[in-house]
Formats: C-alpha cells, sequence, structure tokens
C-alpha cells in the first residue's frame, strides 16, 4: 500500500516536471550548438570559434560548434531547417548561403524565410581582385583591358563567383575562360602563379599584401576594410552584387525571448577584445546588426540576387 | 647564434615541451584507433589550442599530427584495418607479418621507418621552406594534371592480377567520387536528392567500409579458423621474430631512404595528399624486390618501412608550401591554417620576416616531437601488442563498434554509418572477387583533385602548343603513357606464359 502510494507519488512528480516548460528567459538551460557550413579551419570557422568562446561566458552555457560542411552552406542549411525550433541549436554564417543557394539549386527545400535573425557580427570583405601587377585598377580600365586581351581568364570559386562575372560580361560583352577552383586557397595559387587575369575572393587575398589588386567591391554598399573601392553598382552594374555578411540564425518559431536574449549577447560580442583582434587579423570587419536590422538585409540580398538571376536569365539546376 | 638562444630556450621550455609530449601521446592513441586518423585527431585538438600560447599551439598540433600518422600503422598491422587510407600498404604488408607471428617486429620497423622519414622531412623542410616553395608555387594545374595521371597509373599497376579488374575498380571509386556538387556551376551530380552527398561522399566512412568492415565480415565467416591463427598471432616466441634484426635493416634501409625521398615529394607539391605517397613508396619497393604479389601474402618487412616513412615523410614537408606561401600541402596542414589564424597569424610570404622567431620554435619543437614520437612509439607498443593476445571473438565487436564511431564521427552522423555499411559490402564482394578495393579508394581519393586540374588546364590551356611551356606536365603525361603501355606488355606475357604451361 505505502509502496502503490510512493510510486504514484513519484510519478506525479514526474509528470508535474515534464509539464512545466522551461522558461524561455531561462534559455539556455543546457549547452547549446552552433553550426557552421564550413569546413573547421576556415574564416568563418576561426570567427565562429571566438564568438562560441565569447557566447559561452555571456550566455553561461557551453556552446559547443559543429561543422556540417557542403555545397557552400547548404547542407548546413538544408538539416538545420528540422531542427526544433527551441534554441539548442543555432546557425552561425554567411548570409549568401541562405540568400543565393535555394535561388539556383532548385533540389533544395529551405528558403531566407525558414529561419529567424537574431542579428549580424561581421561582413566578409567580398571583392574582384587581379594580380598586383595588372594594367587597370578599376572596372573601367579592366573592360578596356579585356577588350583588348580579346578573352581573359577568371578564377571562379563559387556559383555566385560565377554568376557574378556571367552578369559583367553580359553587360559589358566580355569573353571570359572560367577556370573553377576550390575554395579561396585554390584562387590564390591562381592569381600568384600568373595563371588568371581577374578573380572573385571572399576576402583571403589580403593575406598576400603586395600581391593583390581590389577592383571592385560585389556589395550593395562599399566595404569596411576597402573604402576606396567602388561597388559594381557604382561602376554601373546595377544589380549586380551579392552581399555576405555573417549572422545568427534560429529555426522559424523559435521564442521572442531567446532571440532577443541572443541579440543582447551578440552585441556584447562585437566590443569584445578577442572578437576586435580576430576581425582584425583575419580581415574581417565587425559590422554588428541589430535583429531587425538582420531580417531585413537578409530580404533585400535575396529580392537583389532574384533580379540579378533574371537578368542573367539564369536556370536553376 | 645570439638570438637564436632564446627561440632554444622557449622552444625547450618545459611547458612546451609537455604540450609536445602530450600532442604526441594523443595522436599515437588517436591513430592506433582504426578509423580515426591524423585529420580527426587534430581536428578534433583545435578548440584546445586557443588558450595556448603561439608556438605551444602549433607545436601540440605538430606533435598530435606526427603522432597519428606513425600511430596508425599500429592498427594497420596488427588489425588490418588502417587509422586512415595513407596507412593501406602498411596493412597489406604488415598484416600478413603479424599472423605469421612477427608482429612485434612489423611494428618495430614501421616505427623506425616512421620516426626516420618523418626527422628527414623535418630537416629537409628547415633547410629548404623559403627556397623550395617559390618552385611549388610554379606547380600549377597543368602540371598536377600530368603527375595525378601518373600516380594513378602507377597505382592501377599494383592491382593484383588482373589489370582489366584493377582499372574496372580505379574507374569505379573515380566515379564515385563524381557524386556531389559539380565544381564550377554546383549543379547536384549523381546525389539523388541526398543532401548529405552535396561535398561528396565522406571519405573516411567509405574507407572504413571498404578495409576494415569488410574484412570483419569476411572473418566472423571464418571465426573458427581465426581462433587457430590468433594463437600464431601470439608470436613465435623466437627473439628474431620479435626485434628488427641487422638483416631487417639490411632489406629495408633502400626502401626508407626512397620512401624519405617520395613522401617528402609529394608532400612538397601541394594538393596531391598523403596517400599518394605511401602508395608510390610501397609500390615502387614491391616491383624493386621482384616479389610481387607474395608481398601481401606473406608480409614484407620492407614493404612496411617503405609505406610508412613515406607516410611520415609526407607531414612535415607538407607545411613547406603551408609555411613559405600559405597553401596547404595536406589536410594537417589545411587544419594548421585554422590554428594559425586563431592565433593571429598569417601563413605566407611574410611568415618568415614577421614571426620568425616563432618558426625557429616551431622547427625546433618539431625535432623534439620526432624524438618523442620514438619514445612513445616503442614504449606504446607493448601495450598495444596486447591487442593480439586477446580472443578474436572480442576484438572484432570492439573493432566494428570503432569502425562505427568513427563512420560516425566523420561522416555526419548516421548518415556514415550508412555509408560505412554498404561500403563495407560492395567491398566484401570485391574481396571475393579479386577486384582490388585499393585500386577503388585511391580513384576515390584523387578523382576530385583530378577533375578540377584537368579542367582548370582546359580552360587554362586553350592551344595544344601551350602545352609546351609545361615541361613537367608533360613528362608526367609521357610517363603515365608508358605506364600504361608498360603494363599492358607485362601482362600480356605473362598470360603467354601461362597459355604456354
Amino acid at each position: 500500500m505505502m509502496k502503490g502510494l510512493l510510486k504514484a507519488f513519484v510519478a506525479a512528480m514526474f509528470a508535474l516536471g515534464a509539464a512545466l516548460p522551461a522558461s524561455a528567459t531561462d534559455w539556455p538551460t543546457g549547452p547549446i550548438t552552433m553550426l557552421i557550413g564550413y569546413k573547421a579551419g576556415g574564416g568563418t570557422d576561426t570567427k565562429g570559434r571566438v564568438l562560441a568562446k565569447i557566447l559561452t561566458r555571456e550566455l553561461g552555457q557551453q556552446v559547443n560548434v559543429i561543422n556540417r560542411p557542403g555545397g557552400g552552406q547548404a547542407v548546413a542549411l538544408e538539416g538545420f531547417k528540422n531542427e526544433e525550433p527551441n534554441g539548442d541549436m543555432f546557425f552561425f554564417g554567411a548570409v549568401s548561403g541562405i540568400t543565393l543557394n535555394p535561388q539556383i539549386n532548385s533540389a533544395l527545400q529551405f528558403r531566407a524565410d525558414d529561419y529567424v535573425y537574431a542579428g549580424g557580427l561581421t561582413e566578409f570583405q567580398v571583392t574582384m581582385v587581379a594580380p598586383a601587377d595588372a594594367p587597370f585598377d578599376d572596372m573601367a580600365g579592366f573592360v578596356a583591358y579585356a577588350k583588348e586581351k580579346g578573352k581573359i581568364k577568371y578564377a571562379s570559386l563559387s556559383p555566385g563567383a560565377k554568376i557574378i562575372m556571367q552578369a559583367i560580361a553580359r553587360q559589358s560583352g566580355l569573353e571570359v575562360d572560367y577556370i573553377p577552383t576550390k575554395g579561396g586557397r585554390g584562387m590564390v595559387q591562381l592569381v600568384l602563379s600568373g595563371q588568371v587575369d581577374f578573380a572573385y575572393s571572399g576576402g583571403i587575398h589580403a593575406r598576400y599584401p603586395g600581391k593583390f589588386k581590389t577592383i571592385a567591391a560585389t556589395s550593395t554598399r562599399r566595404l569596411g576594410n576597402y573604402p576606396d573601392t567602388e561597388t559594381l553598382n557604382e561602376a554601373g552594374y546595377e544589380g549586380v552584387a551579392i552581399d555576405a555578411p555573417t549572422v545568427v540564425a534560429f529555426p522559424k518559431g523559435v521564442d521572442p525571448a531567446i532571440v532577443a536574449k541572443m541579440e543582447a549577447a551578440l552585441k556584447v560580442a562585437s566590443t569584445d577584445p578577442d572578437m576586435i583582434k580576430i576581425s582584425k587579423s583575419i580581415n574581417m570587419p565587425i559590422v554588428y546588426q541589430t535583429a531587425a536590422e538582420a531580417s531585413e538585409l537578409v530580404e533585400e540580398s535575396a529580392a537583389a540576387i532574384r533580379v540579378m538571376l533574371d537578368t542573367i536569365g539564369y536556370k536553376a539546376s | 647564434m645570439e638570438s637564436f638562444l632564446p627561440v632554444l630556450e622557449s622552444a625547450f621550455a618545459p611547458g612546451n615541451l609537455a604540450w609536445i609530449l602530450f600532442g604526441v601521446t594523443l595522436g599515437y592513441l588517436v591513430g592506433a584507433l582504426p578509423g580515426l586518423g591524423k585529420g580527426t585527431a587534430t581536428a578534433v585538438a583545435i578548440p584546445l589550442t586557443f588558450y595556448l600560447s603561439p608556438l605551444a599551439a602549433i607545436a601540440f598540433l605538430v606533435g598530435i599530427a606526427k603522432g597519428s600518422t606513425a600511430g596508425s600503422a599500429v592498427s594497420a598491422i596488427l588489425l588490418n584495418t588502417p587509422g586512415e587510407p595513407s596507412s593501406t600498404p602498411t596493412a597489406m604488408a604488415g598484416y600478413p607479418l603479424a599472423r605469421a607471428g612477427k608482429a612485434q617486429k612489423a611494428l618495430k620497423m614501421g616505427l623506425f621507418a616512421s620516426v626516420i622519414g618523418d626527422l628527414f622531412s623535418t630537416i629537409v623542410l628547415i633547410l629548404v621552406a623559403q627556397e623550395l616553395a617559390e618552385y611549388a608555387l610554379g606547380i600549377g594545374p597543368v602540371e598536377l594534371t600530368g603527375i595525378l595521371a601518373f600516380s594513378l597509373v602507377f597505382i592501377a599497376g599494383l592491382s593484383g592480377r588482373s589489370m582489366i579488374k584493377g582499372l574496372i575498380a580505379g574507374l569505379f571509386g573515380i566515379l564515385v567520387s563524381c557524386i556531389g556538387l559539380e565544381v564550377e556551376t554546383g549543379s547536384p551530380r549523381l546525389t539523388f536528392g541526398l543532401i548529405e552527398v552535396y561535398d561528396g561522399l565522406p571519405l573516411i566512412p567509405v574507407a572504413i567500409g571498404m578495409l576494415a568492415l569488410s574484412e570483419m565480415m569476411i572473418q566472423i565467416g571464418q571465426r573458427q579458423r581465426l581462433q587457430e591463427e590468433a594463437d600464431l598471432l601470439r608470436g613465435s616466441g623466437i627473439r628474431e621474430d620479435r626485434v628488427v634484426t641487422l638483416g631487417d635493416w639490411r632489406r629495408s634501409a633502400r626502401a626508407i631512404l626512397r620512401g624519405c625521398l617520395i613522401g617528402t615529394g609529394v608532400g612538397i607539391l601541394p594538393g596531391l595528399g598523403a596517400s599518394v605517397g605511401s602508395f608510390l613508396s610501397y609500390g615502387a619497393e614491391r616491383r624493386a624486390s621482384g616479389r610481387g604479389a607474395d608481398f601481401e601474402e606473406t608480409g614484407a618487412i620492407e614493404g612496411v618501412a617503405a609505406a610508412e616513412s613515406a607516410d611520415n615523410a609526407v607531414v612535415p614537408a607538407s607545411f613547406v608550401p603551408l609555411f613559405a606561401i600559405g597553401i596547404p600541402g595536406s589536410v594537417i596542414a589545411a587544419i594548421l591554417i585554422g590554428a594559425f589564424t586563431i592565433q593571429g597569424i598569417t601563413p605566407g610570404p611574410l611568415l618568415f620576416l614577421e614571426n620568425r622567431d616563432l618558426i625557429l620554435g616551431v622547427y625546433m619543437s618539431m625535432i623534439a616531437a620526432s624524438l618523442f614520437l620514438l619514445l612513445i612509439g616503442y614504449f606504446g607498443q607493448n601495450v598495444f601488442a596486447r591487442i593480439v593476445r586477446v580472443s578474436p571473438a572480442l576484438v572484432m565487436p570492439i573493432v566494428v563498434f570503432l569502425c562505427c564511431l568513427g563512420a560516425y564521427l566523420q561522416g555526419g552522423g548516421a548518415f556514415g554509418i550508412g555509408v560505412m555499411v554498404v561500403f563495407g559490402v560492395i567491398g566484401f564482394f570485391a574481396k571475393k572477387y579479386d577486384f582490388s578495393f585499393v585500386t577503388f579508394l585511391i580513384g576515390f581519393v584523387i578523382g576530385p583533385s583530378f577533375e578540377l586540374s584537368l579542367r582548370q588546364t582546359l580552360g587554362l590551356v586553350t592551344d595544344v602548343s601551350e602545352l609546351l611551356d609545361h615541361p613537367v606536365a608533360l613528362v608526367f603525361g609521357a610517363l603515365a603513357v608508358f605506364g600504361v603501355w608498360r603494363l599492358t606488355v607485362l601482362q600480356r606475357r605473362q598470360r603467354e606464359a601461362i597459355v604456354g604451361d
């Protein structure tokens, strides 16, 4: 009899415990995971690991990093869409993976509005570059050079890089050989060994001072590290831009209190000395954005890419 | 010389030495587990290094890399399950030795060859890093295409009794490597709607499945016989079978020297990868010995020496392009870039100017790591050799469990285990019907780099006459064609000889 009562009591306590949801303001109640869509060791990963360390301190719980590389962050994002929106996992990465991928690959299920954005932290310094000894300094000079040469060789490190160049070539009537490369380092090798005339750089070229020239920024606004470099829009290529700030995202349906707490932690991270140090050394300036600003930017960027793809007549594969 | 003393002091400070020792030990342990190799070991350790000084962080990671490269020979020899693809030849020549009761001898020779290869390559790195890097930059896509084509042919020649079957396996490997996003436009290829394979099938689960799991399937079917063999594995009790004799040294000296040179060369060229080094060295020794398939049937101490010396020589040499031009020559070097950046240091042309002391410190630490490796390996082997005293009925489930663990960690979770099982079954039938799983793996590993460099070449070389500007590529291309012709002739002669009987 006593035993039966005790059993019932224990069962009732368990039921009560399970029924009481942990309040969202208590979040995080256990270790949480940062999802990165690139391999360990790259710029995003390096920065992500520093951010994870700061967030561990700010949120009071261990923030673990997992890398799920592939398809320009597509592999990570596709799986992330189906994660429970309970705050246990968040995504840190470049917006371009969210805005560009689903528009050029019809097999992907995720869309930019499958996620909720808690804010932005940094910005890839994406530019069009040329070897330091190239006989031109801006887009007009480049076009003149390319026309004189007849056909130029372009190191294309991603589908996005190819689309940008296709848009430029289409508007200016250039002939281009697209040399595919894997990642920024493959691009650097092609440029340093003088095998290509022009290239797209996610920012890695800054690590090779004196070897590269920045010709144009591929963002809608001028970049923090290159205030004197024109954007493609300014050079007359209207609508040719892919913005690549890094954002923190949760799956749709997450408690707004969790988003707000993350937003505040990101603001602290944006002034953290470790973050400032790492941003300097990998050449990704800190560009803090609130949750609202980041969401707006994602929406604008996705729309801009749609227009650009329409212009060059791109067909999603 | 005066400015050198503080560097020595910091490199040999007790704290730094302790991190190197810890790194080598950890690496050796992880490497010795089937399916877990240097890539896993180093990547997992990166977060640990954030709290260390730049020198200690890099020395620690280099220690792990060196330890795990050498450690993977342990599971290759004792369990026929290489820690990573580059130790496959070690398993091919070493496992038969272990079954003949010479496990300890093979393990020791593997360790000595590893340390010699590693030390040789480290010295080359120290002496010529800056100068060689300039040449390495000249090895562009066109040259790489030639070198890779040559490597593929050379390795197909290893493939066992039938070259046709070897080629089928190799081409199947290349076909499987085509799975994933196509490199230029990013359109999915052979993915069948599976998002997990967008970056290609994960290498480690495929390798573990083909090598280890399929082997386990075969062995489970022969458990009775294996129990009897396990008694053999305990060693013959003869001292000669436990130590490396002078005769063994004499037989292996040439293999080790060649392995050092091949491994160092492969490491310096960006993008070839450790597997090419150990396979080339092993193949060269197998050919030079004139023993043919006997190498894998009875085992060969010089085969172990050839594979291990080259495998370990790749690692330090792959830092040459990393330190001097910032381009990694191996997976380890690529991971180290992350470690450097975390510390705010940019590998590349300015490294020797801005961080000279750090680089010198790293060199000193690398030499210390080589010596620790000898120490840890020598005493660690006594512990690992006990594995062979355990009944196969106990070992097999543990190996299968470790296989699953490695596939899970490296293959994106449960998906990796699925991939491993599928390739375990393919490997099982490949072994039953004598299709070389080694050629398959090499095709699979080299496939993506070969495709990329070939496609880059097609874009870069717009006219055939431009090929004349790439003599290195032409030489390797000619060697590849010659290799195919030579292999065909050899095989025809063999067949005629059989018919003639």
